[in-house]
């Protein structure tokens, strides 16, 4: 089986004053990747024309684009539109589902959804005491729960998930420990690790750190603009040239 | 004068729910009539509506703007896994 060489790339944040921009530095990018994933925050508010910015940038490339919203796409309460939107642009948009992109023969399996946070096992927060706090809990609970399907339904040579939100503290190292449960949820990892994945990109932490694994051993992949501050990153699975 | 802990607080607040701004990720440290703004912003038009912003959340405060451009650089090295 040939390797796959995944580009991915978070926190791109369009809007008007950028427009053009990420384009530019995405040209040419079927010479070095076989697709491209973006984890979330496509736009800064979450607005119909920052959504149709983001779909002029990344619509028409000769490799499948897989995306997913972050929360500032959630912001002005335009999501469902903004989906649609960058759909029929031709973006794979997944919310809380999986799909597979076929590569020269190989199949590709992508799961995901926006995430959400809770903390990491030990200190986060559970169901309990006030609405507000379980539909904290419960909504990252929900999520999990349909990534864990969707995981489990794709039928695919290679699977990697693909989220805002992170599943672990490894790549959020280098932001402030009390803001973690905004972050991230472990709950995102136990899915994939009761599945099992290649792979887990997120976005979401602009002062983490690129590298991480969950606690079964799946590689964490943190690719937020900031962290990574290069147009896209290269992964390359199951081979040793790319 | 007011706890400068509550002014950073306040700017913090303002420069994520701002709708000019919905900066996120922006470090505040107040210090004395100083405040001092600090992370990474994608293009100088967000670095100055960041600065304005804040200001007007801070009246009367000497704002540093420490913020700095994230620079898109064309892709490097792949990663073999």
């Amino acid at each position: 089986m040939r390797e796959l060489r995944i580009a991915a790339v978070a926190d791109i944040h369009l809007g008007e004053d950028l427009r053009g921009h990420y384009r530019k530095k995405i040209e040419g990018i079927e010479r070095r990747a076989d697709v491209l994933l973006v984890g979330g925050d496509l736009t800064r508010h979450g607005t119909i024309p920052e959504a149709q910015v983001v779909a002029e940038e990344l619509s028409g490339l000769p490799i499948p684009v897989v995306a997913v919203l972050g929360n500032h796409d959630y912001h002005s309460d335009r999501n469902e539109e903004i989906i649609d939107l960058l759909r029929d642009a031709g973006i794979t948009v997944l919310d809380d589902e999986g799909a597979v992109v076929p590569i020269d023969g190989v199949r590709l399996g992508v799961a995901g959804g926006k995430g959400f946070g809770g903390g990491f096992a030990g200190k986060c927060a559970s169901e309990f005491g006030e609405p507000e706090t379980k539909a904290f809990v419960r909504h990252t609970k929900e999520i999990a729960e349909r990534w864990r399907r969707a995981l489990k339904e794709l039928d695919a040579d290679h699977k990697i998930v693909l989220s805002h939100y992170s599943p672990v503290k490894d790549t959020l190292m280098g932001e402030p420990p009390e803001i973690y449960p905004f972050l991230g949820s472990y709950m995102l990892a136990e899915a994939a690790d009761a599945e099992g994945a290649d792979l887990f990109i997120h976005g979401h932490a602009h002062a983490g750190t690129e590298k991480g694994v969950t606690p079964g051993g799946i590689r964490v992949r943190n690719v937020a603009l900031p962290v990574i501050k290069h147009a896209y990153t290269v992964y390359c699975l199951n081979g040793d040239h790319c | 004068m007011e706890t400068p802990h509550y002014v950073a607080a306040r700017v913090q607040r303002a420069l994520a729910e701002d709708e000019r701004t919905t900066e996120l990720g922006i470090r505040v440290d107040v210090r004395g009539e100083e405040v001092y703004l600090r992370g990474q912003v994608s293009c100088d038009e967000r670095r100055h509506q960041i600065e304005n912003v804040a200001r007007e959340a801070a009246p009367g405060l000497r704002v540093h703007n420490e913020l700095t451009l994230v620079e898109v650089r064309e892709p490097g090295e792949e990663e073999h896994l």
